[in-house]
């Protein structure tokens, strides 16, 4: 599909608070800052933003953010939708940009989560209390069995888990803002402790605390304000179809098993007029190695089987054929939900304009992608241009 | 020493229980636990569907660390555990897995059974329903 100039959007600037854990920081003031450091990067003050979105899972109600920026009377949106927050406070905002509502807009998303796994109630989730109390309602269960089950079905080893932790933390190692900045062998990861077999420690990302904003323009006015704005060629946002494979199911029907990740990722690269063999540099959801290995397939960017082929000869690498994760993703930022989705936007932004803060892909990659994956059932995808 | 099923609607029978779900008459899809609406078609009504007792581990892992409340762990502390799906045929059913490290694998024959879970305040020993290695496939 292609538009006229004047109806595509661009990100214009872009800025984040680094990841990991500091008490001293509210997830407010990390917002706060992401969204100065964001416009400063496109050369704009707040009172030239005409719409904002913004999403906290657990860090307060965003649009309360304009008590610290300006009460300008901008139309705020808060969004509430899991790990998919960060891409729908785009979507919102490219939405409304291509109605008319504004030339310029900012998408914010923030977090900071207590340490250890997220505690969840079963009511939330419309199950009886039986089934945490028997010990079942865990995430990280979820993501070991549904990772033993891709294995099995595609001969692929646990080593291979373990290498795509090794270069999350090798990228991490290289990337000012990430959490986990220490490489890791593969060894070390395998050997780690043990969580929920075949996933270790080292192998899951742990809830932490960030923040990431972006500055998105309308047609002309993108190019008046940045030398190097990434289109926004596409973005796509789904939710579970029957069948899917998600977390805290009590029972699922026999399969075949279809993700929304591969109707998120169906859609975008159609929409986007792209194919996966088109993308030069990716973020994809990583909460454990079992997953980024299945969103490899999901998303088109390898056929189910070969990630391990991939993997090895380092193609995931920032200097390979389909660099993965370049800045660590979650396994090295950790994962503040509301935040983690324009982390990645962050990420491929700045791969596409040459100024990645940490492993740039070399070779003035192109086309970048973005995924994320979340609860229950849930997937975004996007494709942004240089 | 008296005893509790863990939620009354998950059993059907009590000599031995038997897990108890809902078949759509529209698609015949099953699941479990109960529900009144198909979760996949808008044109069948749900009744109770008693499950099969037996089936074949489809994934499995190992809970290693105790989880946080509100799970409630055994009497004695906690102590690592087994859970995964186990393949029905017509439904895959989340469970604990009461097998040893060194025979469980995925395709493994198992078998429902009970196993208990916590004691009540009142020193009632509750059961939640579990599947262990089922002795008449054993080679």
């Amino acid at each position: 599909m292609t538009r006229a100039r004047s109806d595509e959007v661009y990100v214009v600037g872009c800025g984040m608070h680094p990841f990991g854990r500091d008490e001293t920081v509210t997830g407010m003031a990390m917002a706060e800052r992401a969204v100065r450091e964001a416009l400063a990067d496109a050369g704009v003050g707040w009172e030239d933003i005409g719409y904002a979105a913004g999403g906290s899972d657990v860090s307060g109600k965003p649009d309360t953010l304009v008590g610290r920026l300006g009460l300008t009377g901008v139309p705020f949106v808060n969004v509430q939708n899991g790990c998919a927050t960060g891409a729908s406070t785009v979507l919102a905002v490219a939405n409304a940009l291509r109605a008319g509502e504004a030339s310029l807009g900012l998408a914010v998303g923030f977090d900071k989560h207590e340490r250890g796994a997220f505690n969840v109630s079963a009511a939330r989730y419309g199950l009886g209390d039986w089934y945490a109390e028997s010990g079942m309602m865990l995430t990280t269960q979820f993501f070991a069995l549904k990772t033993r089950r891709y294995l099995h079905e595609h001969g692929i080893s646990e080593r291979a888990l373990a290498m795509v932790a090794a270069r999350a933390f090798r990228n991490g190692a290289q990337h000012p803002m990430a959490w986990r900045r220490k490489p890791l062998t593969e060894q070390e990861i395998l050997d780690s402790a043990e969580v929920s077999p075949p996933l270790t420690q080292y192998m899951f990302c742990s809830p932490g605390q960030g923040a990431a904003a972006l500055v998105l323009a309308l047609g002309d006015r993108a190019f008046d304000l940045c030398e190097r704005p990434v289109r926004l060629a596409s973005l796509a946002l789904r939710s579970r179809r029957f069948g899917s494979f998600e977390v805290f199911s009590p029972w699922l029907p026999p399969g075949p098993h279809r993700s929304p990740s591969v109707d998120a990722a169906e859609a975008v690269f159609r929409r986007a007029g792209l194919r996966p063999a088109d993308v030069r540099v990716a973020q994809l959801q990583d909460t454990d190695s079992g997953s980024e290995l299945i969103h490899l397939a999901e998303t088109g960017l390898c056929g189910h089987g070969e990630q391990e082929e991939l993997l090895a000869a380092g193609d995931t690498d920032a200097t390979g054929r389909i660099p993965v994760n370049t800045d660590g993703g979650c396994l090295a930022g950790g994962e503040p939900v509301g935040a983690s989705g324009l982390r990645q936007f962050h990420e491929v932004v700045r791969q596409l304009q040459g100024r990645a803060p940490g492993a740039q892909v070399p070779g003035a990659p192109q086309v970048g992608f973005t995924h994320v994956y979340g609860a229950p059932g849930i997937s975004a995808c996007a494709v942004l241009t240089a | 020493m008296t005893t509790r099923l863990m939620a009354e609607g998950l059993f059907e029978g009590v000599d031995p229980p038997r897990l108890v779900g809902a078949r759509c008459s529209g698609c015949h899809t099953v699941v479990f636990p109960r529900q009144d609406s198909c979760p996949r078609c808008a044109d069948g009504t749900m009744s109770a569907h008693v499950l099969p007792v037996r089936g074949l581990v489809w994934s499995w892992t190992l809970q290693a660390f105790p989880p946080k409340p509100p799970y409630r762990p055994p009497s004695g502390g906690f102590q690592p555990y087994h859970v995964g799906y186990v393949d029905l045929g017509e439904v895959l059913v989340e469970a604990r897995l009461e097998v040893p490290l060194r025979e469980i694998r995925i395709g493994l024959p198992v078998r429902l059974t009970t196993m208990p879970a916590y004691h009540d305040e009142d020193g009632t020993e509750v059961l939640t329903f579990a599947f262990r290695q089922d002795p008449e496939e054993d080679r």
